[in-house]
């Protein structure tokens, strides 16, 4: 009887971070492969330019594959990532910050080709820039707890491990968003 | 979603808005090129464990408290003598402990003092010493 488990058996999360902790160094390529669009989609939600995407998505993963140690499962891995994405994000913003850019990160330029009627293409798109602004105009808590809870699906409570706060008071934060969007996107 | 329907946006409309956002880039991102590219990055700065933020911060607070320390044991005025000498008072007897209470109980008017002249000679040369210690802490 074989006492490793093969990493090709879908192996949890837990598995592969162990696996990595333990020096296997293809686990964590398998994590990345598992995580790595979803942190570009919530990246690219939250604001950060195309151009710089691929730069904070690794940044982001290098973060956490850093302090991979201190990751106690205390949440899922994705949302545990995507906070120190917003981390990596908000850094990023105070950087171009402090070199004179623009604090709010530019947005999308081009309008999401929906493969449909170009008219209601055209809307959608428009629908999605509003979105787009309307997230930058929350607190970044009520971003984040936005994001993660409608774009990524994960529970209250997982959001508010990753982000240091309680189930409670995301709940709060993610209708406040809620309200503000409504109120930017119609 | 047309226009006028705006106004009937819902949570569902706008969870579904913000799954979509992103949802571009994430597609064209290259998953094998980023899994190469942190690997290696990873391998060019080791597993190290990276120092806590709060590491050097609280280094170099015990530093600064303990350069304030030395400065104030090496620049302060001598020590109380009372502390000293309540040390040293551990070495008498029970007797010369008794002799000293009385010692030291007694109004410092010169009267007095000099009334007791023959309680001071029972003292040896370090006890007085402890004596003189105590009063002049």
């Amino acid at each position: 009887m074989s006492r490793a488990e093969p990493l090709a058996v879908q192996p949890t999360d837990a598995a592969l971070i162990a696996a990595w902790l333990g020096g296997e160094e293809q686990a964590a390529a398998e994590l990345v492969r598992r995580h790595a669009r979803a942190l570009a989609g919530f990246l690219a939600a939250a604001g950060a330019p195309e151009a710089d995407l691929d730069d904070l998505v690794q940044e982001t993963l290098i973060r956490a594959f850093r302090s991979l140690a201190r990751f106690r499962g205390q949440c899922q891995f994705r949302t545990w990532l995507l906070a120190i994405g917003g981390n990596a994000l908000k850094d990023a913003a105070r950087r171009a910050k402090s070199r004179g850019g623009s604090q709010v990160l530019p947005l999308e330029e081009e309008l999401q080709a929906q493969g449909g009627d170009p008219h209601e293409d055209a809307v959608a798109g428009e629908t999605e820039r509003r979105l787009k602004d309307g997230l930058q105009g929350l607190s970044p808590m009520q971003r984040e707890v936005f994001l993660l809870r409608a774009q990524q699906g994960m529970d209250y409570d997982d959001i508010a491990q990753a982000l240091g706060t309680t189930p409670g008071a995301a709940r709060v934060h993610y209708h406040h968003a809620v309200k503000r969007l409504k109120e930017i996107v119609r | 979603m047309n226009l006028g329907d705006r106004d009937d946006l819902d949570d569902a409309r706008l969870r579904e808005l913000a799954q979509r956002l992103g949802a571009r880039a994430a597609d064209t991102l290259d998953v094998e090129r980023t899994a190469a590219a942190v690997l290696e990055r990873l391998r060019e700065a080791p597993a190290r464990r990276r120092m806590p933020i709060w590491l050097p911060i609280a280094a170099g607070l015990v530093l600064l408290l303990g350069a304030g320390v030395v400065w104030r044991a090496t620049h302060r005025a001598p020590a109380p003598a009372v502390a000293a000498a309540g040390y040293d008072l551990k070495t008498l007897s029970p007797d010369q402990l008794r002799q000293l209470l009385q010692v030291i109980d007694q109004p410092l008017d010169v009267d007095s003092v000099t009334a007791d002249d023959t309680t001071w000679d029972d003292l040896t040369a370090p006890e007085l010493r402890h004596l003189l210690a105590v009063l002049e802490g």
